[in-house]
């Protein structure tokens, strides 16, 4: 058991192909990570403000705050991190999906460094200065230094445990 | 190239342990660069390379608190470093009993 989830995890931060537990677009809607904003607007003085485009942040009426909400809250467990699970870019990234992942739980990520604007959000949002930021069933956990604190003294098996059982019965 | 960074590494150092020092009346405090761990690394890049450091801190201020609870106060004293800079902070944060129950 022990071997076998350990070459998981090396075959997941080797970059190979996804694992199965790790899943980087978040069901639900539709908000890419990365997403580029439209920068063309037509200089014709005849176009009425009304009708002139205005960047998808602000046609949608989901603001990224909201977009880090609905995160938080259809994720039983959602890493913003700097790269991907499977790549991570960064020793305490690499070193927070590598815990979690020890879990067998379906791990949902956003890629900060591809988006300012929603690492800014997330920052907010939770008023976290720095990555990884981990929220699991909606709760802000904190970062690698406090999710390999969880896992040494046993919390985060007990919060993630009804997680990897609906995995199962899946 | 080497030694202008150590010259800012430990400016910031010390910024921090004075920050720290006063915030939180801490009996134990270490801070260690480990900057040159993350050399190149995404989203540092055109840093000067004082971005993360390992702090240890004792301070009785964190009885009672939370983990997350404890980090947040590091955190908020030094907003300023943050802001201007400094990546990264891995922290150990004990109460005195804490360690000492070691």
């Amino acid at each position: 058991m022990a071997k076998s989830l350990s070459s998981l995890l090396f075959k997941g931060l080797a970059g190979l192909p996804a694992t199965r537990t790790n899943r980087i677009v978040v069901p639900g809607f539709n908000y890419q990570h990365g997403m580029r904003y439209s920068t063309t607007v037509p200089n014709d003085p005849d176009t009425h403000d009304d009708f002139k485009p205005t960047n998808k942040l602000e046609n949608s009426s989901l603001s990224l705050r909201d977009v880090v909400e609905l995160d938080v809250q259809q994720n039983p467990v959602m890493i913003y991190m700097k790269g991907v699970p499977d790549a991570p870019q960064c020793g305490f990234s690499s070193l927070a999906v590598r815990v979690l992942n020890l879990y067998n739980v379906p791990l949902s990520a956003r890629n900060i460094l591809e988006d300012a604007e929603l690492k800014n959000a997330v920052k907010s949002f939770s008023n976290w200065p720095t990555f990884p930021q981990i929220f699991i069933k909606g709760e802000f956990i904190g970062g690698s230094d406090i999710i390999l604190n969880l896992h040494q003294t046993g919390e985060l098996k007990e919060k993630l445990n009804d997680i990897a059982a609906n995995q199962k019965t899946e | 190239m080497a030694s202008r960074g150590a010259n800012v590494v430990l400016s910031r150092a010390n910024r921090m342990k004075t920050k720290l020092q006063s915030a939180l009346s801490a009996s134990v405090l270490e801070i260690e660069d480990v900057s040159h761990q993350h050399a190149g690394h995404a989203g540092v890049k055109g840093s000067d390379g004082e971005t993360h450091f390992n702090v240890k801190i004792v301070s009785p201020n964190f009885e009672g608190q939370s983990l997350v609870k404890r980090h947040r106060m590091v955190y908020d004293a030094l907003a300023d470093e943050l802001q201007s800079g400094l990546h990264a902070i891995s922290i150990v944060a004990k109460t005195p009993q804490e360690t000492g129950a070691k």
